[in-house]
């Protein structure tokens, strides 16, 4: 996909766009502002990842409390050199041990981390944020079930941070294909209660004796599955697909809008 | 400052105190193998040496367990996931928490006598999480294994190391996250670091003095029966570690030990031929160390299927004919029952899905059936169950133990260059997962909220009839669960799960009877002691250790 040269493009965006459409991989995107990661690099990175972290970090990088490598959460570094140091001095007190990597090793996982662990990513195209500010909010009308720093409905999840913890990718992937890209934990469900009465919302937390959830009137609501009748979960999102009703255009700017969404 | 006796004792009694004081005397070898005597303490990880986890108290029953109440909670004061198993010997309660430190409390009060804290050199590299899963006791001795490869003796009266001896090289990342079984005069352990290409061992060690009595190697060395199942260098950091308990008969002087994966983990291909003791149970010798048996579940094992459960030791009749067996609930997914006096295979029956074998061969082994690449095997790199102590009644006849259902891994081999002390796993591994990037159920449990749900997989408690390896009951939880199990002569069930529910089932049918939410995930079993004729229930949830005793 390509877009069109827009004159009102800022500079730093020309250079977001020219990455974006010469087929540098997409994980480099984001990494305008810090270092480009080549795909030999990313891929030799997801190798020692597989080999030397994933154990302990979990395959997605997220089973160490507090922290979400793939998603940029981190409890001691924000560069890449932090990473690296992080990676090299270990972490004694948390069972983190040195790891005594050649330079190359060591920039190729940044670059996997740096990269959201995403290999096989969407296409996907980045504009301008500013004017995917007016899509979300003109034909885009997200503010009907999603909320950022406040305003707009809770019914689906709260987009405040989504810049931050969902790669550009999976958020293309959501716009495009809303139940494909639909995280489990948001499924849509429908419960009737042994009192009688039915309740629609979107699920937060469930465990086996009871389920939490933000109804259709945007109440949390915790039920107990011995007061449940009947429980349906949905696997279709209730978000519509905006493939083919939004132009190529619009869908970069509204990613580029929601990736600057970073929360506080 | 003097006080009458007269005046004392009475005191003391009202106050309670006295108990722990009056009771106390050596555990000897002659105790320990008697442990089902003394159901008031709790003697080894595995409350007796045959690893049944049951127990004859019976004051706590289905028809009063809703009536338990909290007693006191010990609060762990480091980070990460609570694994330990305590022990308590006449009143006083011995529990480890991470890295290596030991705490002796005060049974019925949770308050604490003394904490020893020993810090594991920086060398030390555990895979799968810095735990240290409790003591073993004799005289008035403790021993602890350590993450750095260490065994220490300490006194159990002031918490003070006695001695402290180098089991493996810490630099090659050996590990200790057992709890020794102690034999005799002898304390028994098994090194970790299966994942780092060491090569795995069983060493005895002299009480007294701390020196070694005999080596098992897991993988058989030149010369050695057992040898020619490796090629080439490949034994030489082959893996099989030894990380779980094993159990002990003393009326055929055999202890038994499970024996984790080969390395690479998952590239068989760079490893071919069996991989003998890998995966296997073996029988050795208490006085000796040699081997007198062994049993392989997984021959080349590709999925990191550690043969890390314990042995659950029980005298039966098997068809028509009495027997001494031993259980098995495989992290492969296979249910065992082999006759533990000569290792013959009695029964195996799959207990979940499984896709890596299509079936077992009147032997015991495999028939191996290997997915195409990019392909899911089920059971998943978790396993069917894994080393969560499961427990055997002989009241019901029943094997309890916590399973994972529903749940795949999708594998990838990759040719590895071992690298001393490097992780040496032969590629990488996804879950199968319902959208692109979903968070997947990791080693342990991350916070409140299960964003990765069901889908990827769920736990169940499950009781099975070991004559038939068929379920009698199954108590289904939303996550998954690493929980352990206890039993009672009273027919409960104690276990709980990664949501940090702690239950009391009835043994006999799966019904829940009465649950508390502790908040935190439950990654061990539960014991029960009793002092001053009330007896107690301890699980440790998440950062705390609670005990629940009936409403006085």
């Amino acid at each position: 996909m390509r877009l069109r040269l827009v004159s009102a493009v800022a500079p730093v965006m020309w250079i977001a766009w020219l990455l974006a459409v010469v087929a540098i991989p997409e994980h480099a995107v984001a990494q305008v502002d810090d270092h480009q990661y080549s795909t030999a690099a990313i891929q030799a990175g997801s190798r020692l990842y597989a080999a030397q972290c994933a154990l302990c970090h979990g395959q997605n990088g997220n089973s160490v409390a507090g922290v979400d490598l793939a998603r940029q959460q981190f409890r001691r570094a924000a560069s890449d050199d932090d990473i690296r140091n992080t990676i090299t001095t270990g972490v004694a007190d948390a069972g983190m041990p040195a790891f005594r990597g050649q330079p190359a090793e060591l920039d190729a996982l940044v670059a996997f981390i740096r990269s959201g662990f995403d290999m096989n990513a969407t296409p996907f195209t980045v504009g301008d944020a500013t004017r995917g500010k007016a899509v979300y909010d003109g034909p885009g009308a997200c503010a009907t079930c999603h909320r950022v720093a406040g305003d707009g409905a809770r019914t689906g999840p709260n987009l405040s941070d989504v810049g931050a913890l969902r790669q550009p990718a999976a958020i293309q992937r959501s716009l495009l294909e809303p139940s494909r890209g639909m995280m489990p934990i948001n499924r849509p469900v429908r419960i009737v209660t042994r009192d009688g009465r039915t309740i629609r919302g979107r699920r937060v937390n469930e465990d086996t004796a009871t389920v939490q959830l933000m109804d259709d009137a945007e109440r949390l609501v915790s039920l107990s599955k011995s007061d449940i009748l009947e429980f349906e979960l949905g696997t279709v999102s209730g978000m519509p697909s905006f493939s083919g009703k939004l132009t190529d255009q619009e869908l970069a700017n509204l990613l580029a809008y929601l990736l600057s969404l970073r929360g506080q | 400052m003097r006080i009458s006796l007269q005046y004392l004792l009475p005191l003391l009694t009202v106050v309670g105190l006295t108990a722990p004081v009056a009771a106390q005397a050596q555990v000897t070898p002659e105790r320990i193998e008697r442990a089902a005597a003394e159901p008031q303490n709790w003697l080894t990880y595995n409350g007796g040496y045959d690893s049944k986890r049951y127990s004859t108290l019976d004051q706590i029953t289905p028809g009063n367990v809703k009536d338990l109440e909290q007693k006191w909670v010990l609060q762990d004061q480091v980070f990460g996931a609570w694994e330990s198993n305590p022990l308590v010997v006449d009143g006083i309660m011995y529990v480890t928490e991470r890295p290596n430190d030991v705490i002796a409390l005060d049974a019925k009060t949770g308050r604490v006598f003394w904490i020893y804290r020993y810090t594991p050199s920086p060398d030390a590299r555990v895979c799968c999480g810095a735990n240290n899963r409790g003591v073993a006791m004799l005289g008035d001795t403790l021993f602890m294994g350590t993450l750095d490869a260490h065994l220490i003796a300490i006194d159990a009266k002031d918490g003070r190391p006695l001695w402290n001896v180098e089991v493996a090289d810490a630099a090659l990342a050996y590990s200790i996250t057992m709890a020794p079984l102690v034999v005799k005069d002898k304390v028994i352990i098994g090194v970790g670091g299966g994942e780092f290409g060491i090569r795995g061992f069983i060493a005895a060690y002299d009480a007294t003095t701390g020196q070694e009595a005999w080596r098992f190697n897991t993988i058989p060395g030149p010369g050695e029966p057992g040898h020619e199942t490796w090629s080439g260098d490949d034994w030489m950091y082959g893996g099989a570690s030894v990380w779980i308990t094993g159990s002990f008969d003393p009326s055929l002087n055999l202890t038994y030990w499970g024996i984790g994966n080969p390395g690479p983990d998952w590239n068989p291909d760079q490893r071919p031929g069996d991989n003998l003791y890998s995966d296997s149970v073996v029988a050795l010798d208490a006085d000796t160390g040699e081997l007198k048996w062994h049993f392989q579940f997984t021959p080349n094992d590709g999925y990191d299927y550690d043969a890390v459960q314990i042995p659950v030791l029980a005298d039966m009749e098997w068809q028509g004919r009495p027997a001494k067996v031993m259980m098995w609930a495989n992290r492969n997914g296979y249910f065992y029952v082999l006759d533990r006096v000569t290792g013959q295979f009695l029964l195996g029956e799959p207990f979940v899905k499984v896709n890596w074998a299509s079936g077992l061969d009147p032997n015991g082994r495999p028939i191996q059936t290997p997915q195409p690449p990019g392909m899911p095997t089920w059971p998943g790199n978790q396993g069917g169950t894994n080393w969560y102590p499961p427990s055997f009644s002989p009241r019901t006849g029943l094997f309890y133990f916590s399973v994972w259902e529903n749940y795949a891994t999708i594998y990838r081999k990759e040719e590895q260059e071992y690298v001393p002390g490097r992780n040496f796993l032969g590629g990488g591994f996804t879950v199968l997962t319902p959208a692109p990037g979903a968070p997947t159920i990791g080693i342990g449990r991350r916070g409140p909220i299960n964003n990765w749900t069901s889908e990827v997989g769920n736990g169940a408690t499950v009781a099975l009839d070991p004559h038939t390896g068929q379920r009698v009951w199954t108590f289904p939880q939303f996550d998954v669960t690493d929980a352990g199990m206890l039993t009672t002569a009273s027919d409960l069930l104690f276990t709980g799960g990664r949501e940090g529910y702690f239950y009391a089932l009835d043994a006999r049918t799966g019904e829940e009877l009465w649950k508390a939410n502790l908040g935190g995930s439950i990654v061990m079993a539960p014991i029960t002691y009793r002092i001053d004729g009330q007896q107690y229930v301890s699980v440790i949830s998440g950062h705390t250790l609670v005990t629940f005793a009936l409403r006085n």
